[in-house]
């Protein structure tokens, strides 16, 4: 077994590796670029190696100093992560070339599976089944719609060298195919440099399903069942579980066995996932071979009760697999969420800046794990990936799988950056995500105008009154223990309140009781104890006998409380202050149209417009820059431009004005 | 007997309707409470006793003889708030507009008198259209007495302004002599001149609001502290404010026990101050997280935003705390932000109020305007207000404590009591930059040369350590143990004694 190995990878993935190879008694070496120096993986490694400046361009993607990072430290081999350099050719042949083991598929096997057209020749001569489809390139539009009515539409029309949603259309007739085959071709040369396009049919109602593979250099090839990965916003998978709530035995089997029968044609030596597509009717077709660990391997984990970290090590080091096919289980269900640094209210744009509190809900094994790459206090740079945690819970059925993942969300807390939580929260409470029938479409079709928190249906509001009035008479009680009173007349809190929500008044009475209190509400009772401290952001408590999580902010006289993916500002009031609170005129938010605002927080990378400039809706203002990503801000309406505020180069801060109108 | 104490009831009822059913109507319309309404608000519940409930004006004049409300368009009396004394007075603007007649300036005067016999804060709710102009220098004269009552209160009973209504010309200088000054927004205005004698004089086109509403004063002038959305945040916040503030300046602010552990410590302080001495970051996360339930009373908060003031407590104890805000101008001092602080930092002084004061400050602003603006003069206001100070000082450095500003915030040679650095601190004559550019003058031409001549002077300068050999700095602590620290020096602190000489009084540079 090795000594040491060396992780060419950052954030959770990295330290995930690091925890197993510490669990084996293997050394770790870190290697971090100059923005993660301070890094929860590089805390966590026992050795650590400077590799480059923040852009990954130069230094997680730059092989020559990996390669001279594990001979500075000895280092046998290297565990690429996913991303980064995990499936890349050379890398791996060139590790192989200086003599350290890439723990990972031979750099054939990933030269074969990487390329899309080669890897789908591959899977039929395996006897995989594949897309109808056509595997050649495609010459012009015209042979792309010959082709295309060939195959029977819709079809989807993709770049070869394709991946994460982009060089991808879907064409319904011959114009959408014409126009479509144009468009991929020049997404594919401008993203990849690489025009190739093909052309496959398109599967009605599709469900992304994956099989997670494993060889080992003495020919062994088992599958470790299904994934299902059908929960997607824009191609990027948000929700995985494991098994799929889809899939039948016979179908499961068949699909392992055309995995296991992919990877053994490839001489796959490592852990790795087949992708089918599944339509409705169970029809199932290969789509990719991800030669890699991937994000959501923890729901295998979670269900077999194996490491895929540890047995891709054996397996990199020569072991033979410990187990045969028969020997794999399956116990129970697995569901991972991952947490990004987004914000679901502003159309999920990425969240970067300095994680003021980050508390993750308590792990238990088995049961609950959270892989995470961040710490309470670290910084959320604009430079990587935004996925900062991973969610996985188990349960006995899927049921409780969502029950476990509904409380552990409620527990997770993120402040200072903002994160998808509440958007996950609402997944997981979305009738259709709980009853298993979805598919890849699932988000675009519940969510089609973005998400707010209004769409989280929250179905025991009585709760949180309660729990609002219980929150409002700690504080009450508190202030009234005050020193200095007046003997004689000391404050005496009362027991009737009335908590303000929504603009309507609900009557409450709180009588305490031992560590809490005990809440009337429209004839209901509602006891409610826990040792929930001032000003903590989260309170964990039992209201009548059921334990549940919540978290709050107290914002002047308002709470805001969060549960279960809603968002709810309440106010507690004497029921004289309430009526007197009645009396004061609702205020019109301040016009905020006039004004550019700042989505996020970012560079400001160009101001589009000039002072004085008639602008009309849809034109572009400016152009921010957060994440990697360029963020193109437009005109809601037609417009004049007052004054530019702020000017190119500039960092921006959430909600800061960028361009005021006239 | 029994013809007596129904006339008393009646009595009391036409006291209690003010104006009458109309005017308080109108009074609602406009978005306001009656003088009633916000003191049952600001009270505890049934607490409120009144006084002089019964007093009329005395004035003949233009037909006012026949004019007579009970009350005389002010509620006065005292109450509590969580179980301690309170005086307060409420104009009523239902009555002659809530204008003040000699006989309502007597009515405010009387429970001043009181407040300063029983060692009690007064609380104003001001709400009124201005002098009793048929009353003419009678009610003058009652400005001028509520006036000289504000002074000689000064210092010894916290007095607070809660502007709900009209306040103009004369009528300012009684809250502007008070401690704090709180408006209301959009239904409440300040200021000396309206803006009709604005645009005879000056030909400025103004409205109210803009001219002294709640969001000018308190992020443009800086006379008001606070500006609340309505009458009901405004009162309930001010019950809040006052569980801080002692009721004398002999006692000890009021003490609330908490369950937050005086030696938690947090991590993730740890990484606050960036690596880079250029970048910013939110003072704001220190204070939330190192007082007690993140409970931090913030004064002024959108005036001079370049420093933090406001009031919070540390193991149950208030403390006032003085914060360097990196995030706006670099956190250095200006002409705003130095009122701002030695105001503060004086109204704790007075009322034995602990200050705790967090330091990143580059320097003073320089800049034509500031030196124009004088500067040196308000800027000496905070500079004598910490010397001066005569609580529990105590000091941290979390990281830029460059010149005169080091000295200026609380510093050891100012009498500071206990001075902490975190490691992150440099504390210097200026930054390494400035300061090479200045020693090193002759080798300006030579870049190269400067760079290594900065790098020397960082390495020798930019940290605690030679600051911590004088004994200006008591220890270097690490950020998250700030709490328990802090805490810890202000038990030890709890009965300091020390005194200034005796004089009439210090003649701070105004």
């Amino acid at each position: 077994m090795f000594k040491k190995i060396l992780i060419a990878n950052r954030g959770e993935i990295a330290c995930r590796v690091i925890k197993t190879a510490r669990k084996m008694g293997i050394a770790t070496v870190a290697v971090y670029s100059e923005a993660d120096r301070d890094a929860r993986h590089v805390e966590m490694a026992d050795e650590a190696v400077c590799i480059g400046p923040a852009p990954s361009k130069e230094s997680y993607l730059v092989m020559d100093r990996i390669i001279a990072a594990c001979k500075e430290t000895g280092a046998e081999a290297v565990h690429p992560g996913y991303g980064f350099l995990s499936e890349n050719e050379e890398f791996a042949r060139r590790l192989e070339e200086a003599g350290v083991v890439f723990i990972g598929p031979k750099h054939y096997s990933i030269a074969r599976m990487g390329d899309k057209i080669e890897s789908k020749k591959l899977a039929m001569e395996a006897g995989v089944n594949t897309i109808p489809g056509y595997n050649e390139a495609i010459s012009g539009p015209d042979e792309a719609v010959e082709i295309a009515r060939k195959i029977g539409y819709p079809v989807m029309i993709k770049a070869s060298a394709g991946g994460g949603g982009k060089g991808l259309r879907v064409a319904y007739n011959d114009k959408e195919a014409h126009e479509g085959f144009a468009s991929c071709v020049n997404e594919a040369r401008n993203s990849f440099g690489d025009d190739r396009v093909f052309i496959e049919k398109f599967v009605v109602e599709p469900r992304h399903i994956e099989i997670q593979v494993l060889g080992d250099a003495q020919g062994n090839t088992v599958y470790l069942w299904e994934r299902e990965c059908s929960i997607q916003r824009r191609h990027q998978k948000v929700i995985e579980e494991a098994p799929s709530p889809f899939l039948d035995d016979a179908t499961r089997k068949a699909m392992g066995e055309q995995a296991v029968a992919l990877a053994k044609a490839v001489n796959y030596q490592s852990a790795g996932t087949v992708e089918f597509v599944v339509g409705a009717d169970r029809s199932f077709y290969f789509l990719e071979m991800n030669t890699r660990l991937q994000v959501e391997h923890p729901v295998t984990e979670m269900i077999t009760g194996l490491d895929l970290v540890e047995l891709m090590i054996r397996v990199a080091a020569g072991e033979p697999l410990p187990f045969a096919q028969e020997d794999i289980r399956r116990d129970g269900w697995a569901m991972e969420c991952r947490i990004n640094a987004e914000d679901p209210f502003r159309g999920f744009l990425p969240s970067t800046g300095r994680l003021v509190k980050f508390q993750p809900p308590d792990e238990s094994e088995g049961d609950v794990r959270v892989d995470t790459g961040v710490y309470e206090g670290g910084e959320i740079s604009m430079f990587y990936d935004s996925m900062i945690a991973k969610l996985v819970v188990h349960g006995a059925t899927r049921a409780q799988a969502i029950a476990r993942m509904r409380a552990a969300l409620n527990a997770f807390v993120i402040r200072g950056i903002s994160c998808n939580i509440p958007f996950q929260a609402a997944l997981m409470s979305h009738p259709r995500f709980i009853s298993g029938h979805f598919n890849t479409g699932f988000i675009a079709e519940e969510f089609p105008k973005g998400f707010d928190a209004t769409m989280v249906p929250y179905d025991h509001p009585a709760f949180l009154i309660s729990v609002a009035a219980f929150i409002h008479r700690r504080y009450m009680d508190r202030a009234a223990r005050v020193s200095g009173q007046l003997p004689g007349h000391e404050r005496k809190v009362g027991d009737d309140w009335v908590v303000l929500k929504d603009g309507v008044q609900h009557l409450v009475r709180a009588l305490p009781i031992d560590n809490g209190y005990l809440v009337h509400y429209e004839g209901e009772h509602y006891e409610i104890v826990s040792g929930w401290r001032l000003g903590e952001p989260i309170m964990h408590g039992v209201c009548n006998g059921e334990e549940f999580t919540l978290q709050l902010e107290r914002h002047g006289m308002a709470y805001r409380l969060f549960h279960w993916g809603s968002q709810v500002d309440v106010n507690v009031l004497t029921s004289r202050a309430a009526e007197l609170l009645a009396l004061m005129p609702a205020k019109a938010a301040p016009d905020l149209s006039r004004f550019l605002m700042s989505p996020m927080p970012g560079l400001l990378r160009e101001v589009a417009v000039a002072q004085g400039q008639e602008v009309k809706a849809g034109e572009k203002l400016a152009v921010i820059e957060a994440m990697k990503m360029e963020n193109i801000l437009r005109a809601d309406q037609d417009c004049k431009v007052k004054k530019i505020v702020a000017a190119a180069g500039e960092s921006l801060s959430v909600d800061q004005v960028i361009i005021e109108f006239e | 007997m029994q013809d007596i104490i129904r006339q008393l009831d009646e009595m009391r009822a036409r006291a209690r309707l003010g104006g009458g059913q109309k005017r308080i109507d109108s009074q609602h319309r406009k978005g306001k409470l009656t003088a009633r309404e916000r003191i049952e608000l600001l009270l505890d519940p049934e607490s409120f006793e009144e006084w002089d409930m019964f007093k009329e004006h005395r004035c003949t004049d233009f037909g006012m003889a026949e004019q007579q409300v009970p009350g005389d368009g002010v509620v006065t009396g005292y109450g509590t708030i969580n179980g301690r004394l309170i005086f307060v007075f409420s104009q009523d603007f239902t009555v002659f507009g809530g204008s003040l007649s000699e006989a309502h300036a007597e009515k405010i005067c009387k429970i001043m008198d009181h407040a300063m016999k029983a060692g009690a804060p007064v609380i104003g709710l001001n709400d009124s259209g201005g002098a009793r102009i048929q009353e003419g220098v009678a009610s003058l004269g009652g400005y001028a007495d509520v006036f000289q009552r504000n002074v000689m209160a000064s210092g010894v009973i916290p007095q607070i302004s809660m502007i709900m209504g009209p306040c103009a010309g004369g009528a300012v200088y009684s809250p502007a002599m008070t401690d704090f000054i709180f408006m209301v927004k959009d239904s409440s205005y300040m200021f000396v001149t309206g803006p009709d004698v604005v645009k005879t004089v000056t030909h400025e086109e103004v409205t109210a609001e803009e001219l002294g509403g709640a969001v000018t004063h308190s992020s443009k002038s800086g006379v008001a502290d606070l500006a609340f959305e309505n009458d009901v945040e405004a009162l309930t916040m001010l019950r809040r404010l006052m569980n801080f503030l002692p009721a004398n300046n002999r006692e000890k602010p009021p003490v609330q026990r908490t369950n937050d552990p005086a030696h938690r410590l947090d991590f993730s302080l740890d990484t606050l101050v960036p690596d880079n001495t250029n970048k910013p970051y939110d003072m704001k996360e220190l204070i939330i997280k190192m007082i007690d339930d993140c409970d931090f009373f913030e004064i002024q908060p959108d005036y001079a935003k370049n420093i933090i003031v406001g009031f919070a407590r540390m193991d149950g104890h208030p403390v006032g705390i003085v914060a360097n805000q990196p995030l706006v101008l670099a956190g250095c001092l200006d002409i705003k932000s130095s009122i701002k602080a030695a105001r503060f930092v004086r109204f704790c002084d007075a009322f034995n109020i602990p200050v705790v004061t967090l330091v990143d400050v580059p320097g003073f602003m320089p800049g034509t305007a500031q030196e124009y603006g004088g500067i040196i003069k308000h800027g000496a206001k905070l500079l004598y207000a910490y010397a001066e100070c005569t609580v529990p000082k105590v000091t941290l450095i979390t990281r830029k404590a460059y010149g005169g500003a080091y000295d200026v915030m609380s510093s050891k040679h100012l009498r500071g009591d206990v001075n902490f650095a975190w490691p992150s601190a440099e504390i210097a004559v200026m930054g390494p930059k400035g300061a090479v550019e200045i020693i090193f003058r002759e080798e300006k031409g030579d870049p190269e040369k400067l760079a290594q001549r900065e790098a020397e002077y960082k390495e020798k300068f930019a940290n605690p350590f030679v600051a911590g050999a004088r004994g200006f700095i008591d220890d270097v602590i690490m950020p998250h143990e700030t709490r328990k620290r802090i805490c810890r020096s202000l038990a030890m602190l709890r009965d300091k004694k020390l005194e200034n000489p005796w004089r009439k009084h210090g003649n701070i540079p105004l």
